[in-house]
């Protein structure tokens, strides 16, 4: 348990008087890909969100490499070594593909390693570098994602956190996108998914928690949950199916 | 406590209860808030409408309540509208001055044939016509602008008007305006109690409005646009309902003030400082959407306006200015809003 | 027919004050959301600044654009940090509304006061050079005005696309939220943007200050005209503002040669609501749609 990159501690957050979360704890370890999966509303935006920021919590501590998040603001964060891809992903649409990854590269600690970052960027996406001068906002669902990722990238994280990915596109780019996410994490980046794709995410996964209306009703290693026949029923549907290798 | 209620059914010689039923009333309203608020009410009404007897008719102090009166008039319009609905309408100057123009116009071209002065038909009419003003501008802003948009809207209707007024010299008498005929200031005694009036009057139709479903809706839309169209709740037709009440509530006031003034011109009718700023310093300072806002406010808006232009003289909009700003920084949800507890920040 | 396109020439040059201050309005409304109402009066401080350095000092209104627009950044600077953080933070609107106009108040009774309402010019030796253009007349220090407002647009243009910061200032002006995640503090870039608008009114002011006459009340009038001017050039567009800046001394200047200023001042107000009711996202349409 020493070797703890992100912990969280009995959070509750509410948006006024609605109590979104309820005492909620989960940690990521190192190398790892960990996989907050639930229903609408559960509660999963609002985990990443309080982590990265941009939402205070009530009570509960969050600790990054052991030191505490919750009075930071979301500039600290990010410097601390955390990117949050938000749901919708969030682009600056009037600006150009290349002038969003320059803003993913803002903060001092990543600035001088642009260069190189832009590499790294345009060898995983290279539709991104014909684009380059293009508009964020003209690109295509799967394009636009894939500029999110890429921005976050562009910070030099430490932790990755990934909201809904896979929303709003096709079966097929879901499937690029989540092959991307693996990636990653065979670079050396950790990944903290937020997924309605209960499957692909529990695939992916090395742990995982299930949420419901704000509490934390199950963990696990991610094969396991996949297999779980209640984690099926609930949110996959259809008969158990192996794992392939 | 129960020696003046006796006083007010006299000399008011409005409609009250018996002071026997009175006496029971105080006690039940010790006990439940709602009638507590009621006698407080009553009796801040005999305090203020006894006062000009106590202090004289022509005192300075009579004058700041006039003023005080009539800014919390046009304050509780402008409230229903901005500060209930949420749509801040930044033209409140061209409802009070049609207001006062319709008065002198109705007067000069002997319009109604009726009794002259402070004559209720006119008055009424003074409240229609801003009313109509407000249907014609509010259903092209209202619907299709939003927020920021909405305000320059209402703000560039009341400047076009203005300079309409300005330049149709023979009807509205341009800049130089319209004097009243007839009637000359005896004392500032009807001005006042008919200002008492229509304070009484707005505040209860303010507070009728926004205790009804009308106000319930106009609340959901202000928090919430989308959500109170889902619920079936027509936008528009909330939105130009609160619009050409508070309009009608500014217009009569101004046409009171008319009255009082015995001329209509733009720099006093119209004036962006007086009838469109002050009304909403003061529902803010006061606190928006409020029925109690409206009334501190306009209480201490002229306390410090009346007060400081008498006291500093030429420097008083300096000193305004950095009131409003020390204001809205500090305070910016006003003094009513300060007894909620403030939400936790991001 | 000469005096028509005299009007015309001077609409032009007059509206490029109008513009030079929509650019100011545009940034801080752009990212702020707020409508500094007091960009007028800010104006014609800057122009008062300017004349008394003139007449006081007798440094040439040209060169003292260096000191003035230092000065006006950092007023901007403190604007921000000083009056307007907390009302930016929470987007609320009415309070930072009306602290714009308990500025205004404060400058325009200040400057009543302290330099009396008489009309003050920049009158230097050089200043009725006349120079003669394709058939038309017109003073060097306007040509001059012309030249100093299209450089300074250009130089807000360039900052706002090449620099990091400016960069910076777009991303938050579409989104201020996701700009905090990219690192970027909002209250920073916030200042920046302040701090530029100001910049430009200090600009617009030494024009002024060399074109026209100028009193302490004319600041609300040339307030609500940028005002408009930024809403036909679209919210954000810095080229946009500027034409529309042009656009109404144009339309201004014209009207008041056919109809007369007052009618002149109504047909403003009618565009006005035409374009934000008809286009509001400015003549030259949407620029951009969220991702």
């Amino acid at each position: 348990m020493a070797n703890q990159l992100l912990e969280v501690k009995g959070l509750a957050v509410s948006y006024g008087d609605v109590h979104a979360l309820w005492d909620v704890s989960l940690q990521v370890e190192e190398e790892a890909i960990v996989a907050l999966v639930g229903a609408n509303g559960a509660g999963k935006t609002t985990i990443l969100k309080t982590i990265s920021g941009l939402v205070r919590a009530r009570k509960g501590e969050i600790l990054f490499e052991g030191k505490p998040l919750n009075h930071l603001r979301p500039q600290e964060i990010v410097d601390m070594g955390i990117t949050h891809v938000p749901e919708g992903r969030r682009l600056f649409a009037s600006l150009t593909v290349l002038e969003n990854l320059k803003i993913g590269a803002y903060i001092p600690r990543a600035r001088p390693f642009f260069a190189e970052s832009l590499e790294r960027v345009y060898s995983l996406f290279p539709v991104l570098q014909n684009r380059k001068n293009q508009r964020a906002g003209t690109l295509s669902g799967g394009e636009q994602q894939m500029l999110a990722i890429a921005r976050a990238i562009m910070a030099r994280p430490k932790l990755i956190m990934l909201d809904e990915p896979s929303l709003g596109l096709s079966p097929i780019l879901v499937k690029t996108i989540f092959q991307l996410i693996a990636t990653l994490n065979e670079q050396k980046a950790r990944i903290l998914l937020v997924e309605q794709n209960v499957n692909q995410a529990l695939k992916i996964a090395h742990h995982a928690y299930v949420l419901k209306t704000g509490k934390v009703v199950m963990s696990g290693r991610g094969e396991d949950l996949l297999a779980n026949e209640e984690i099926r029923k609930a949110y996959i549907g259809g008969m158990a199916v192996k794992r392939k290798k | 406590m129960m020696k003046k209620t006796r006083k007010s059914s006299e000399q008011l010689g409005r409609a009250k209860d018996p002071s026997g039923f009175l006496k029971s009333l105080v006690q039940a309203g010790l006990k439940n808030r709602i009638f507590l608020i009621i006698i407080i009410a009553v009796l801040a009404l005999v305090l203020f409408g006894t006062m000009p007897f106590m202090i004289g008719v022509d005192s300075f102090f009579i004058y700041y309540l006039f003023m005080v009166f009539i800014y919390i008039v046009v304050s509780q319009g402008w409230n229903l509208i901005g500060g209930y609905t949420g749509q801040v309408s930044l033209g409140t100057h061209a409802f009070f001055a049609l207001g006062g123009y319709t008065t002198a116009l109705i007067w000069l071209h002997d319009i109604t044939h009726t009794w002259y002065y402070f004559d209720p038909l006119v008055m009424a009419l003074s409240g229609v016509v801003p009313a109509i003003f407000a249907i014609i501008i509010g259903i092209p802003t209202l619907s299709r602008l939003r927020g920021d948009y909405f305000s320059f809207g209402t703000l560039a209707a009341a400047q076009i008007l203005q300079i309409v007024i300005l330049r149709t010299t023979a009807f509205s008498g341009g800049a130089v305006g319209l004097r009243l005929p007839a009637g000359g200031f005896t004392d500032l005694g009807r001005y006042y109690w008919t200002a008492l009036l229509l304070v009484v009057l707005a505040v209860v139709a303010v507070y009728a409005i926004t205790k009804s479903r009308i106000g319930l809706a106009l609340r959901a839309i202000s928090e919430d646009e989308m959500s109170a169209a889902s619920h079936g709740i027509h936008i528009l037709k909330y939105k130009l309902l609160a619009f050409i009440i508070g309009s009608f509530i500014i217009g009569v006031c101004g046409s009171l003030f008319a009255y009082y003034q015995f001329i209509v011109n733009p720099s006093s009718m119209m004036s962006l400082d007086r009838w469109m700023f002050y009304p909403l310093l003061i529902c803010v300072l006061g606190g928006n959407g409020t029925i109690m806002g409206p009334i501190i406010g306009a209480f201490i808006v002229v306390t410090l306006f009346t007060f400081g232009e008498n006291l500093v003289g030429r420097v008083h909009p300096m000193l305004s200015g950095i009131l409003i700003i020390l204001v809205m920084k500090f305070m910016p949800t006003g003094i009513w809003g300060l007894k909620d507890k403030i939400s936790p920040r991001r | 027919m000469e005096i028509v396109i005299q009007a015309l020439v001077n609409g032009i040059l007059f509206g490029t004050m109008y513009g030079t201050a929509a650019i100011g309005l545009s940034l801080i409304f752009g990212t702020m959301r707020i409508v500094f109402i007091a960009q007028g009066s800010i104006i014609i401080f800057f122009s008062y600044l300017c004349f008394w350095l003139f007449t006081l000092l007798g440094i040439d209104p040209y060169l003292s654009i260096i000191p003035i627009v230092l000065v006006a950044l950092l007023l901007g600077v403190a604007f921000y940090y000083g009056l307007f953080k907390e009302s930016a933070a929470l987007q609320d609107r009415i309070s930072s509304l009306l602290i714009a106009v308990g500025v205004m108040f404060v400058a325009e009774n200040f400057m009543t006061v302290a330099w009396t309402p008489n009309p003050r010019a920049v009158v230097t030796t050089y200043g009725f050079y006349t120079v003669r253009l394709f058939g038309i007349h017109t003073t060097l220090t306007r040509l001059i005005a012309l030249g100093i407002a299209i450089l300074a647009t250009t130089g807000v243009f360039l900052f706002l696309r090449k620099t990091l910061i400016g960069t910076a200032v777009r991303a938050c002006s579409e989104d201020s939220e996701a700009s905090s995640l990219m690192g970027i503090s909002p209250h920073r870039v916030n200042a920046v943007a302040f701090a530029i608008g100001t910049g430009l009114a200090g600009i617009a002011g030494i024009n002024f200050a060399t074109t026209y006459s100028f009193d302490p009340n004319y600041g609300f009038d040339i307030a609500i005209k940028a005002l408009i001017a930024l809403t036909l050039g679209g919210i954000g567009n810095v080229g946009g503002a500027l034409l529309g800046g042009i656009i109404i001394g144009v339309i201004e200047s014209m009207a008041s040669y056919y109809v007369g200023m007052g009618w002149a001042q109504g047909i403003l107000f009618v565009i006005f609501i035409l374009t934000l009711t008809l286009r509001p996202y400015g003549l030259f349409g949407k620029i951009s749609q969220k991702a």
